[in-house]
């Protein structure tokens, strides 16, 4: 390992980016709470708890303006009578927001925003209590003073080397009857990584007491020379020195007392919110936001931290995963080319022993690769609460905006999800919730009138439904008019109204999400829906998913995406059009059939099949009917759901079921969406995995020019077509 | 003093090519390829290269030749460009050539106005010209699209008509 300590302080401070997420999440979701639960001071208690873990993490990665505001503010919720007042949620809002643009700013090496507005905030919350604390101070004269002074003694001592609220810490610590001292360690010159060897001393002691202040800062050069550190604890000065002493990390430690601990604490636990009870709760805190860095940041090289390997929890950089993935998916073409060599080899040698016991193997090995794949995706899935969590935030402050009251209720939040599928649909989510909001419920006073409660619900739900996952979005407002869409889409020129009257209303609400149907202003006046729909769409449409819309004029709509469990290996029937192999998604099909070329009907240009006592649309891939004799010629249909709807493909024959890895196509080449991917099958053989919401869309914008037409030949080359040309021309002149 | 440019010939049709040897990832007999829908007549389809999937334009086809039928001499010029790696199918791939670099001329201007803006210059070796080539502005998508747009407006019966077509 040849990390500088620069190198080592910024994957600390990546570490702290990325955690900070979380805190600043929770941060927002407490502030949620208590915003419905006003004054409830369990909610301040973990606010309280969340700045403080955050301001500790950021003041061990120096990141001391962060650290700053984030004491201020924890101070400002310590202090009594805080809790109660309603601004504290409105605060917490405001300081996530800030938080968040701090961190981002130090991320991007960018300017900090700056922090005033928030300050002046957070001092009128501490404005009140503050003059009600000096109420009461007057009344417990002659406790009070004792401390004052040993804290004026104590400020005077530390003025030069300590900012403000590391002094304050210190005096709260002093009074809650614990000693503060001043801990110097050397670090060993020849340590190889004195900035880890930094943390792991900084891990130890937080195990004796808790950490103060830290100097210097991990990135200034004489972090890797020695490091101080103001400690409270219980503990005795040889205890703690025991604990500082390394081997091969620090050279020499010196302890020394700073202050004695205040004999038994005078002030009443409440004032000052600090209790022996709480210090104890924070250096837990302390200890768990410090570890999790450590087994990956130093693995095997932590002769002291054995304490901290407490944590399971690994941070692995989502590229490394899938590059085992990929190698899963080299693997399962390995089987398949075992698979396909037994079957030569059985073929040629029947009577073979050997064979059996080839037979037995790859069984075997496919058991474990199956339970191999499985395993890696399962590292790749993440519960979908990672992307729910952050709409209700978004839904409070949406509906504020416009003026709507809106309960968010979430449910299914630990489906799981492919990691790369959901950062995928945070986007088209966002995008869906947010209509809900605004465009979905109706204002209070319009719903009073219809007589529904003027809060308006919208529901998040996620499940597994087969081998998809099913995330719906829903809201009880006045659901979508597909009267107003159906003229909206007769002005546009995207039907004619005849066409028009024959839709179905699943078919008229498919219009929300062609392109160029949502973006004209007056439509989502007129409808109330459809900003950016073909976005979403178009999103979905790369990631194989479908979205479906149900709606009830007065009572709601739901959206639903079809999400795939994975976007790397799947299950897929092989079938053959016009002498190529081809794959669809085997979940997509519903079932096989045979039929005769005499149960195809022709309407209005459309082949339909009927099938039992169903009517479906029909999708000829290969060349159109022949004229006359094979009118009586047997024909196969895979009936296939996408969306909501069944269609037939009309294929040439079968080839099978196969486990396909996916390979993309080079798509700078290929323009086309009708294929998704491809890939490679046993025998080397490559074949094109057919999108087929983009096959369906393909013939449903199909138009006919002339009667006669029929919409077949998909999946016909410009070659095959000339062929054809000449094949048929050839027929009519014979 | 000179410096040498090394170029990979290659044959489509009567005339001699070149790419630099730089872009060039290797050589393969033509394997079976596998068509793609919905794309520009010379783009051939994709091939399985040791478990990559690359894409195969039919360089004959690109530069207007007369459509012929693939034998047993024609090659795949493996070429990388980009990160990507793509494949042009020409007559035959013949030599290595070492041209000085003063022995290279510009490309006359009719070329870029014909659209054929990929020509880097003509390269003389021993009297003959050799046409040399930007892989880049080959296989750049936005080249693509201009030879596809030409392309169906020289051939009305390409896109939706060629369904007409058919079902006629």
């Amino acid at each position: 390992m040849t990390d500088s300590p620069d190198e080592r302080g910024a994957e600390l401070r990546d570490l702290f980016f990325e955690t900070s997420q979380e805190l600043l999440q929770a941060l927002n979701e407490e502030a949620l709470k208590l915003e419905k639960t006003p004054g409830d001071e369990e909610i301040v208690r973990v606010i309280r708890r969340t700045v403080h873990t955050l301001k500790g993490d950021a003041a061990a990665c120096g990141l001391r303006e962060l650290s700053e505001l984030a004491h201020q503010f924890e101070d400002a919720l310590s202090l009594e009578g805080a809790a109660t007042q309603a601004a504290v949620a409105e605060i917490a809002f405001a300081a996530a927001d800030v938080f968040v643009e701090m961190i981002a700013a130090y991320r991007s090496g960018g300017k900090l925003p700056s922090t005033r507005s928030l300050s002046k905030k957070i001092n009128d919350l501490t404005a009140v209590p503050a003059a009600a604390k000096a109420r009461r101070t007057k009344k417990t004269v002659g406790k009070a003073p004792a401390a004052k002074t040993s804290a004026a003694r104590a400020s005077a001592k530390a003025a030069a080397l300590w900012t403000e609220y590391e002094k304050l810490a210190m005096t709260k610590a002093q009074a809650a009857g614990l000693a503060v001292y001043h801990v110097v360690v050397k670090i060993d010159p020849h340590c190889a990584m004195p900035i880890a060897g930094r943390q792991l001393i900084y891990n130890a002691l937080g195990g004796v007491g808790q950490v103060l202040a830290v100097r210097p800062d991990a990135k200034s050069p004489a972090a890797t020379k020695q490091v101080e550190f103001v400690l409270a604890t219980a503990q005795t000065v040889e205890q703690i020195a025991a604990k500082g002493r390394i081997p091969t990390i620090s050279e020499e430690v010196t302890v020394e007392m700073m202050f004695a601990p205040s004999p038994a604490p005078k002030q009443p636990a409440e004032e000052t919110g600090f209790t022996p009870e709480t210090a104890a709760e924070d250096l837990l805190e302390v200890e768990a936001s410090v570890v999790p860095p450590l087994p990956i940041a130093a693995p095997g090289l932590d002769p002291a931290g054995t304490h901290a390997v407490q944590e399971n929890i690994l941070r692995v950089e989502a590229g490394r995963i899938d590059n085992v993935l990929n190698l899963v998916g080299e693997l399962i073409i390995g089987k398949s080319m075992l698979q396909q060599a037994l079957i030569e080899f059985s073929k040629r040698y029947p009577k073979e022993l050997l064979r059996s016991k080839f037979a037995d193997a790859i069984a075997f090995q496919a058991r474990v690769l199956n339970d191999l794949q499985r395993s890696v995706m399962k590292i790749r899935m993440v519960p979908v609460e990672q992307l729910f969590r952050r709409f209700p935030r978004m839904v409070r402050d949406v509906s504020r905006q416009c003026g709507r009251q809106v309960e968010l209720v979430v449910s299914g939040h630990d489906t799981d999800l492919d990691k790369g599928i959901l950062d995928a649909i945070g986007e088209p989510l966002t995008h869906l919730v947010r209509n809900a909001v605004s465009h979905g419920i109706e204002t209070p006073e319009e719903r009073r009138k219809s007589g529904k409660s003027p809060q308006g619900t919208i529901r998040l739900n996620a499940y597994h439904h087969g081998n998809q996952v099913v995330v719906e979005v829903s809201d009880d407002g006045h659901g979508i008019d597909a009267q107003k869409i159906r003229a909206k889409a007769i002005e546009l020129g995207m039907t004619t109204p005849e066409e028009a009257s024959r839709l179905t209303e699943a078919e008229t609400l498919d219009f929300i999400f062609r392109p160029g149907f949502s973006t004209a202003e007056q439509v989502t006046e007129v409808s109330g829906r459809g900003v950016g729909m073909d976005v979403v769409q178009s999103v979905l449409h790369r990631l194989k998913a479908s979205i479906s819309v149900e709606t009830h004029p007065g009572k709601g709509t739901t959206f639903r995406l079809k999400l795939p469990l994975t976007l790397a290996i799947i299950k897929a029937l092989l079938f053959w059009v016009e002498q190529r192999l081809y794959a669809i998604p085997l979940n997509a099909v519903m079932e096989i059939s045979r039929t005769f070329e005499s149960e195809v009907h022709q309407v209005d240009n459309y082949e339909v099949l009927q099938l039992r006592n169903q009517v479906l649309p029909l999708l000829r891939l290969g060349r159109p009917v022949p004229d006359g004799d094979a009118r009586r010629s047997k024909l196969f249909v895979l009936v296939i759901m996408v969306g909501e709807r069944k269609y037939g493909l009309l294929v040439d024959a079968l080839e099978g079921e196969e486990e396909l890895v996916i390979k993309a196509l080079d798509d700078q080449t290929f323009v086309t969406d009708l294929v998704s991917g491809a890939s490679i099958l046993g025998d080397g053989r490559v074949v094109l995995i057919l999108n087929l919401p983009a096959v369906v869309e393909h013939v449903a914008r199909w138009r006919p020019q002339q009667t006669g037409q029929s919409n077949s030949g998909l999946l016909l080359t410009p070659m095959d077509r000339v062929r054809l040309a000449l094949s048929t021309n050839a027929g009519g002149q014979a | 003093m000179s410096r040498e440019l090394h170029i990979v010939g290659f044959k489509v049709g009567r005339e001699t090519y070149g790419v630099p040897i730089t872009s060039l990832h290797e050589i393969v007999r033509v394997p079976e390829i596998t068509a793609v829908p919905d794309a520009p007549d010379y783009l051939e389809g994709v091939i399985n290269l040791r478990g990559k999937i690359v894409s195969v334009m039919d360089l004959r086809k690109r530069f207007g030749e007369e459509e012929a039928a693939l034998n047993r001499q024609n090659r795949i010029l493996v070429v990388e460009h980009g990160g990507r790696l793509a494949g042009l199918i020409v007559d035959s791939a013949s030599e290595v050539l070492k041209i000085p670099s003063d022995a290279v001329e510009p490309p006359p201007a009719v070329f870029q106005d014909g659209g054929l803006n990929c020509v880097t210059g003509l390269g003389k070796v021993g009297g003959r010209l050799v046409v040399l080539l930007d892989i880049s502005k080959l296989l750049a998508p936005g080249s693509l699209q201009q030879v596809k747009s030409e392309a169906s407006e020289k051939k009305p019966a390409a896109k939706p008509e060629a369904r007409g077509a058919a079902a006629r």
